[in-house]
């Protein structure tokens, strides 16, 4: 599904340059769960933005499905991004003036789907998180779990072939936090989605099939992991500290 | 629908500032519109001053130059001279010679020099020239010389007068007659041209206790009144109306016959567009006087109407124009804050797939929504500041001068004197603000604009966003 070679992020602040992301070499396979791992402001949701194509890589490429994210014009990004990726934010998103459905509606809108058909997949969205009877509710009315939770069906209306979180349960209490984590790993098992996690909680990641950690810009994998290279090529096999310690 | 339920929903999130931005745009429109109508308004007010002056249908007019003073120094045969000599102030014709002190004369006198039935003719004639009237205009003076006139200390009194309008009763579409409205009795009709009848303004007949049936005396001559007219409200109509031929036959202008003559002649071009064109014929063909049409004569109107007119067009527009700019600022400012509040928001949109410009439409919908209800409540502030000057405006009043058409000289101990006397009218003008369909699309367009405007400024950076940089952003 996702190819990326020798992928670069540098941000020039003034006359240093941040190289968020550097050289890197991954390759995501279709139904794959993966978590990265890694401490804050080593590039972590840089690299869930260019793999979800909202930002755009310094040097490099990015094939998604046979395509460069990275030389396709800004209107072909959106499509894109409209068509086949599902996002949820830390912090959730949501609009606060809309109602949970009128927030997971918002992912349909850009597909131009007809008001019978968008409703009927909004209700199943919402059912599908256990939600189904807070359609009406507007966020400020939902706890942090359920919004979440309409984050997630959010995300997943437009049925994508790729979600990608950004520290999903990173607001939430312990408990809440594992019921989220739970529910996306039934929802990747039963949709087969190819999810790629960024968490800092250790115990988030373990759930993952894949567990890469992002360290000053750089990709690695733990041992048990499948290598972070392109196929053919040697395999990474040092054990990595957890970042977490 | 889910576009406008998001443009509602957002609207109601920040209505403080919703309100505020409308109100603005509200008080810039309604300004836009009170002005207009005020504007309106005065331009109506005179339009009937002049209406009434010349009556319906008058396109040009053309009067006479005024006459001055003969030059050769002796007097026209009839003409009345003053003088002061040994035996006191003295009043002579024909060379014979009275005492003065005391005396009161009693003139019908033009204002305007004269032309022959020839002239009248001959405007006719003018291409482009649809109907042609003559009349007289004329003024009904009675002046009382005190004793001492003539001496040194001595003022020259006030005459006391009416206007007196001779009709020409074979056009009577044309005139000042012609926009009276009869309120009783009957009018003049070409049965009429040798009879000693006439028509009285209603607002004459009112402060000198008229009523058909009365008489009035105009030179020593008592005319019946048939009728009773009423002109246009805020008019300076003449006081009497008469058959032209007794005009002529009883008018002079500096001791001189009108018999045959007319001082004024009313024109009504083919169209609107032939008026420069017959106002210039009327020039070659009558050169020294004075050929006007209604919009040349609106500038010699004085008084608090043409300043009030100068006021709503000047003062008013620039300071409706400012308002509405500082409004369309405000607007600008708040929602430019607005949307860099969003861009969280806006960069989750996009993230979802939203492209730029159905972000920038949802946007410009608020703004364009905001301006359209600032633009309902600004036609309804208009509406209100049109009835409110309606209701608390004072009379406006029109001022212009006319010469009684006599001349006086005196020679005495104080040294030579001349006066030509002349007579100020002042009308009374009812102020009437009036909000037309055409301002009301005005301000409808003006309040879109505003918020067009508004929502363009705070939209222009979600073209340029970077959906990674939008959800960095800390809220």
């Amino acid at each position: 599904m996702y190819q990326l070679t020798n992928v670069s992020r540098i941000y020039q602040k003034g006359r240093r340059t941040v190289p968020a992301v550097r050289d890197l070499d991954l390759v995501i396979p279709s139904g794959e769960w993966l978590a990265v791992q890694g401490r804050t402001g080593h590039g972590k949701t840089t690299l869930l933005q260019l793999l979800g194509g909202l930002d755009r890589p310094t040097t490099g490429v990015i094939e998604f499905d046979g395509q460069d994210l990275a030389q396709l014009r800004e209107t072909q990004v959106t499509k894109v991004r409209a068509d086949s990726f599902g996002f949820i934010f830390q912090t959730f998103n949501l609009v606060p003036t809309l109602s949970a459905a009128e927030n997971v509606e918002t992912a349909l809108i850009p597909l131009r789907i007809g008001h019978t058909e968008r409703h009927r997949r909004v209700a199943a969205a919402l059912d599908s998180v256990g939600l189904g009877d807070r359609a009406r509710h507007l966020p400020g009315e939902l706890s942090g779990g359920q919004q979440q939770r309409v984050a997630i069906a959010r995300a997943l209306v437009k049925e994508p072939k790729v979600l990608l979180a950004d520290e999903p349960t990173g607001n939430l209490d312990e408990g809440t936090r594992d019921e989220i984590i739970a529910l996306l790993e039934k929802l990747w098992g039963d949709l087969g989605l190819t999810l790629v996690l960024v968490t800092h909680d250790s115990s988030v990641a373990r759930r993952a099939q894949r567990v890469g950690v992002m360290s000053k810009g750089r990709l690695t994998f733990r041992p048990n992991s499948r290598p972070a290279t392109a196929p053919g090529s040697p395999a990474v096999s040092a054990p990595v500290p957890d970042p977490s310690a | 629908m889910f576009f406008v339920t998001y443009l509602r929903r957002e609207l109601r999130r920040r209505m403080r500032q919703a309100v505020f931005i409308a109100l603005g745009l509200a008080l810039g429109v309604g300004l836009v519109v009170t002005v207009t109508a005020a504007s309106a308004g005065v331009k109506k007010a005179q339009s009937d001053v002049l209406t009434s002056l010349y009556g319906v249908g008058t396109d040009v007019t053309v009067t006479g130059a005024a006459p001055g003073p003969p030059k050769s120094g002796v007097p026209p045969k009839g003409a009345q001279t003053f003088q002061v000599g040994p035996s006191g102030a003295e009043i002579c014709s024909n060379g014979k010679c009275h005492s003065a002190a005391g005396q009161t004369v009693d003139n019908l006198g033009s204002q305007y020099g004269s032309f022959g039935a020839s002239k009248v003719a001959a405007a006719a004639k003018l291409h482009d020239v649809s109907a042609v009237a003559g009349g007289l205009t004329l003024t009904d003076n009675q002046i009382t010389l005190p004793k001492n006139f003539g001496q040194p200390g001595s003022g020259f009194p006030q005459p006391k007068g009416f206007n007196v309008d001779g009709v020409d009763l074979g056009h009577s579409a044309l005139g000042p007659l012609s926009a009276g409205t009869l309120k009783s009795g009957h009018n003049l009709t070409a049965a009429d041209a040798d009879s000693d009848v006439a028509v009285v303004d209603s607002g004459y007949a009112t402060a000198n206790n008229l009523k058909v049936g009365s008489t009035i005396t105009i030179k020593k001559t008592d005319f019946k009144v048939i009728g009773i007219v009423s002109q246009p409200q805020g008019g300076s109509p003449p006081d009497v109306y008469i058959p032209l031929e007794r005009a002529q036959a009883l008018g002079t202008s500096l001791g001189a016959s009108l018999k045959g003559k007319v001082n004024t002649i009313y024109v009504s071009a083919a169209s609107a567009a032939d008026i420069p064109a017959v106002q210039q014929e009327l020039k070659k063909l009558f050169p020294g006087a004075t050929v006007t049409t209604a919009s040349s004569l609106a500038s010699e109107v004085t008084g608090s109407l043409s300043s009030t007119a100068k006021l709503a067009n000047d003062l008013g527009k620039w300071l409706s124009v400012l308002v509405l700019i500082a409004a369309f600022a405000v607007a600008s400012l708040l929602t430019i804050a607005a949307v860099s509040r969003r861009v969280r928001e806006f960069g989750t949109l996009k993230a979802l797939g939203w492209r730029s410009r159905r972000i920038v439409s949802q946007v410009l919908g608020e703004s364009v929504a905001l301006g359209i209800i600032g633009g309902a409540v600004g036609v309804g502030l208009g509406f209100a500041g049109a009835a409110l000057i309606t209701k608390i405006a004072p009379k406006l009043s029109a001022v212009y001068a006319t010469a009684t058409g006599q001349h006086f000289q005196s020679v005495g101990a104080g040294g030579a004197q001349s006066f030509n006397p002349t007579a100020t009218h002042t009308v009374s003008v009812p102020m009437q603000a009036s909000v037309t369909a055409g301002v009301i699309v005005l301000a409808v367009v003006l309040a879109v604009a505003g918020g067009l405007l508004a929502g363009t400024f705070g939209s222009w950076r979600i073209g340029r966003l970077r959906p990674a940089t939008a959800l960095s952003r800390v809220e």
